[in-house]
């Protein structure tokens, strides 16, 4: 049997090869420039799955490579494959999409493609992109579409330090992921870790909703705090006590949509927070807190959750917190905020609110988010880090030149 | 990673809980921390090799300093940088170099002999310090020529201006560029005194800590400011102070100590999907 693993990145080395050739798989990787050159070259990589202290390393050996820019190439490996997974980020899946149409179209048989992709609507996003690109009387339903809830966090790739050393991803131990067993075809591919469900939107809900927004929670408050890590952010009791609370709410929310059972229990999110603090994965908070525009889309972590619980009759204050914390963030490699602050000064805040968030600032839940990013940007400028969320206190007050004007042009 | 605190054993009553705390968090993340009390080893200089990713120099011990010395000379990674550490532990040169960068610090005066600084006494009190002094050991107010007549001799005098205090003193604190301000009432007599209360840097206060941190060069840091009828005055600049007062200061420094020992030990470090 042969997956081919489009992305070669953290998610598609450091969760889909391993598991893929731990259950006997041969697994062609589509990547780009030197990982491509590096797998290539060893055939093999290393995982590192770290949990606190302890790690155990995981060589992942067999593997082959294609560049992505050889599209002859990745077509090929897409037809000859039992399997087809996405690891690219949902914004890239327009760019494979073409490639993957082809290879598709000279099949003789009907396969899986699973989008492993942490978005709500992986499979059926990817399926929409595939079909525009194929024959109108091509039989796209006779292949299978799914996402893939993922539960391991990859935080790192690490280069080899010598010439003989592999590439290492480091991530946590968790090694399930979930897919929607309606939407592919039979037989279903056998991966070790795979739980196909009938509840895959809930489940992807739950993920989302709970352990998502606390990570990006943890995150936004973290950066706003002046910290490097997601583990050390979460040992700050005042960020630990408002990441639970904002948990809670996603849970509370999904309690009340899809029932208590898959909501989960306090339990649950006692052990995800814990999660967290796994120093082993070293998780810089400004990679968890990337692209806050994605982030803030009206279906997604924060917003998304904080939606949900306010359907519940919940008044999502810790959500809320988190989503102001986002709109704050502020990384200059990062092109995301800069288009999100470009947006906040050129547009405004209502503006941004309601584009980006689907919420109207003078109501409900955007009233909410739009106080909490009023309080803080009275005191925010770059570099700057809160001492208190609850006394809003700063390190130190700008200048009035070094006031960023994003609230209301 | 490895880690080494260069570090000087404090009497049992001044133990700060900072230091403990961020050695133990760093034991928690999986570093391998070792502390070295040079005071309490025999140290044979051909032994001293760099065998950690990351050298935190903690203590200001003349032998503390040559042992960082020797290692930053093998291409050691060090915290502070030992260089910027030297420049403040003289305060004759670290105060020339805050002089020279616009950082307001006391009229400041150099001599070899306390009975010099007289004439000076006509235009008010002068404090005197040891010039490669820390920790208030050795400070003399000098009001008059019997104070003068108290003060050691054979040792150069390092003397400034005193400055009449009005309200709390100011401590800011610097963590990898990040300030924190905490107001003390002055003298000390308690730790819940030391701990003072948190305050908001006002932007006059930050551009003098800035100034600071450029000239001196130093990534941990304590500022002693004094505010007077004429503005705030620096009167003591501290390589890695202990940061009480700070909210959560242990966590912020082990945060940013391991930011900085994971750079160097990962140098292809990359965030990427």
């Amino acid at each position: 049997m042969r997956a081919v693993v489009i992305g070669a990145g953290r998610i598609g080395c450091g969760f889909v090869g391993q598991l893929l050739r731990e259950s006997g798989w041969e697994v062609v990787f589509v990547g780009r420039g030197r990982v491509v050159d590096l797998l290539r070259r060893h055939r093999r990589y290393v995982v590192r799955l770290a949990d606190g202290a302890h790690h155990e390393d995981v060589v992942v050996e067999g593997v082959t490579a294609v560049p992505f820019a050889d599209a002859e190439a990745t077509a090929d490996a897409v037809t000859s494959a039992d399997l087809v997974a996405t690891a690219v980020g949902a914004h890239n899946l327009a760019t494979v999409a073409p490639l993957i149409a082809i290879g598709l179209a000279r099949r003789s048989v009907p396969t899986n493609v699973v989008a492993f992709e942490n978005l709500l609507v992986a499979g059926s996003h990817l399926r929409n992109l595939v079909a525009v690109r194929v024959a109108s009387d091509f039989p796209l339903d006779d292949h299978g579409f799914s996402g893939a809830v993922v539960s391991r966090v990859v935080s790192q790739r690490r280069w080899p330090a010598g010439p003989g050393d592999p590439l290492v991803f480091v991530g946590d131990r968790e090694s399930t992921f979930s897919v929607d067993r309606g939407a592919l075809r039979h037989p279903l591919p056998a991966v070790a870790g795979m739980v196909a469900t009938d509840d895959y939107e809930a489940q992807l809900a739950r993920k989302l909703y709970t352990y998502s927004a606390g990570h990006a929670a943890c995150a936004y408050l973290g950066y706003l705090k002046g910290y490097h890590y997601i583990h050390t952010a979460i040992r700050d009791p005042e960020i630990r006590a408002i990441v639970r609370a904002a948990m809670a709410e996603g849970q509370r929310g999904l309690a009340a949509r899809y029932g208590p059972t898959l909501a989960g229990t306090e339990a649950d999110l006692d052990a995800l927070v814990e999660r967290f603090a796994n120093a082993g994965v070293a998780d810089p908070i400004l990679r968890v807190a990337r692209d806050p525009r994605r982030k803030l889309a009206s279906e997604d972590r924060l917003v998304g959750a904080a939606r949900l619980a306010a359907a519940s009759g919940l008044a999502p204050a810790k959500l809320a917190l988190a989503a102001a914390a986002a709109m704050v963030f502020c990384d200059p490699a990062d092109p995301s905020c800069a288009a999100l602050h470009r947006e906040l000064a050129a547009q405004g805040l209502a503006h941004v609110l309601e584009s980006i968030c689907g919420l109207h600032c003078d109501e409900g839940l955007g009233k909410l988010v739009a106080e909490e990013f009023e309080a803080l940007v009275a005191g925010w400028a770059e570099g700057n880090s809160l001492l208190s969320f609850e006394r809003r206190l700063w390190a130190w007050a700008a200048s009035s030149g070094e006031m960023v004007a994003t609230a209301d042009a | 990673m490895r880690l080494a605190f260069l570090i000087a054993r404090q009497p049992r009553s001044w133990v700060s809980p900072v230091m403990p705390e961020v050695v133990r968090l760093l034991r928690e993340w999986g570093v391998e921390v070792t502390l070295i009390h040079p005071e309490e080893e025999l140290v044979n200089l051909r032994d001293v090799h760099v065998e950690h990713d990351l050298y935190v120099l903690k203590s200001g011990t003349e032998l503390a300093l040559g042992v960082a010395g020797a290692l930053d000379a093998l291409g050691a990674a060090v915290v502070n940088p030992y260089a910027a550490t030297l420049r403040c532990r003289d305060k004759v040169v670290a105060t020339r170099l805050l002089q020279a960068a616009g950082v307001p610090v006391p009229e400041t005066f150099l001599s070899a002999h306390p009975a010099r600084l007289a004439p000076l006494l006509d235009a008010g009190p002068l404090v005197v310090k040891p010039s490669r002094g820390s920790g208030g050991r050795g400070v003399h107010v000098v009001r008059g020529p019997d104070d003068l007549r108290r003060l050691p001799t054979g040792e150069p005098v390092f003397a400034q201006r005193y400055q009449e205090r009005k309200g709390r003193d100011r401590k800011i604190y610097c963590i990898g560029g990040q300030l924190f301000g905490v107001k003390r009432v002055w003298p000390v007599r308690t730790y819940e005194e030391k701990l003072g209360e948190p305050f908001t840097v006002e932007p006059a206060l930050r551009d003098v800590a800035l100034r600071c941190a450029s000239a001196l060069g130093l990534e941990l840091f304590g500022l002693d400011v004094v505010e007077t009828a004429g503005g705030p005055y620096v009167v003591d600049v501290n390589a890695f102070p202990g940061f009480k007062g700070v909210p959560d200061a242990a966590l912020r420094l082990a945060d940013y100590i391991y930011a900085v020992a994971h750079r160097g030990a990962v140098p292809a470090f990359e965030v990427t999907r």
